[in-house]
């Protein structure tokens, strides 16, 4: 199963689309967990989930924004999708009963 | 113009990999931090990176089953192919004992090579970013026995003639030279057949337990190059094979 950081990656790369790359995959976890996500523990975390065959990874484009350096552009894979699919569904049963899982379902509805 | 901060950062960069450099540069000025976060960044990656790559068996076996036990070996062989040497050139030495030190004298300078330079290849494509805990292993006792080295008639640096091949094979093995398997056998064999050899000249015999487990721990490389010769050899064959399938 997937680790809690490995899943924010793989959700984030998911959410940019093509636009998948170091940055701002960095910048998506660091505004929606609100929390300092490191670029040693992003690339570690990254070749991790390539070499699970969960990513894959490829070198895009310059920009002159990045001092004329290249992306590294990351796409999550079918079988990246399945396990951040189990992570989901493994937090939502382990949730059920959980005090605050239960008053956000009653603020929601 | 570049701030030293950034010439630092850069400069530390130059441990990442090729393309992992370029990204990882390129997030860091992209995200607009200051040189020092971008130092800590690297560094944190170097380290992690180095963290991760102990957690494979490959860097544990080329420092500790290669270049550490290794080295103390080979000063040893260095030592008795550098004392060969200086008998040979004596002039007390008579024209009958040539014909014994001369073939013997070889026979070592021949292991030494290619115990150095196997040692040194496994070294450098098991440990690619982790071969300087290697090094470290390998120097700290040629230091220690550079220090303590008391024979007047012996430069002390004939212990260190090992290093020349096996830096050879170091730079073989990062490169990931192919090899050929046929090659390696030969190689492996005649190794194998010189090291019985020099047990039989060196008034023991073959089946002395000490020379076993001392030479293994020299041969081994050379039968793992084998191996890596095999594996490649079969891997090329069934992928020519799926390519005509195709």
């Amino acid at each position: 199963m997937l680790g809690e950081f490995e899943y924010l990656v793989i959700t984030a790369a998911a959410g940019l689309g093509d636009k998948a790359y170091g940055a701002a995959i960095r910048e998506e976890i660091e505004a929606t967990t609100r929390r300092k996500c490191s670029i040693g523990a992003l690339y570690t975390t990254i070749d991790r989930l390539e070499t699970k065959g969960l990513l894959a990874t490829w070198m895009g484009e310059a920009t002159t924004q990045r001092g004329g350096r290249s992306k590294r552009m990351v796409r999550v894979t079918a079988k990246g999708v399945q396990a951040a699919k189990s992570f989901y569904d493994a937090v939502l049963r382990v949730s059920r009963g959980a005090s605050w899982a239960t008053e956000q379902k009653g603020t929601v509805s | 113009m570049m701030s030293i901060g950034w010439s630092l950062v850069e400069t530390t960069a130059q441990l990442l990999e090729g393309d992992r450099r370029e990204a990882v540069l390129g997030d860091l000025l992209e995200a607009g931090e200051n040189a020092w976060q971008a130092l800590l960044g690297v560094l944190s990656l170097v380290l992690r990176l180095n963290i991760a790559e102990w957690k494979s068996w490959r860097p544990w076996l080329a420092a500790f089953g290669v270049s550490l036990p290794a080295s103390f070996l080979l000063m040893g062989v260095s030592l008795s192919v550098s004392q060969g040497a200086q008998r040979l050139f004596s002039p007390a030495l008579e024209a009958t004992a040539l014909g014994n030190v001369l073939p013997l004298l070889l026979c070592k300078a021949i292991l030494l090579v290619g115990w150095s330079w196997s040692g040194g290849y496994v070294v450098g494509r098991l440990s690619r970013r982790t071969i300087w805990i290697s090094a470290v292993l390998c120097c700290s006792p040629c230091l220690f026995c550079l220090a303590r080295f008391r024979v007047p008639s012996q430069s002390r640096f004939c212990l260190l003639l090992f290093l020349l091949p096996a830096i050879w094979g170091v730079c073989h093995g990062l490169r990931r030279t192919r090899i050929r398997l046929a090659s390696m056998i030969v190689f492996t064999l005649t190794l194998m057949l010189l090291m019985a050899a020099s047990w039989n000249s060196g008034g023991q015999r073959w089946w002395t337990p000490r020379l076993w487990i001392l030479d293994a721990i020299l041969i081994w490389p050379a039968c793992y190059l084998v191996a890596i010769a095999w594996r490649e050899n079969h891997s090329k064959r069934q992928w020519k094979q799926q390519k005509v399938a195709i």
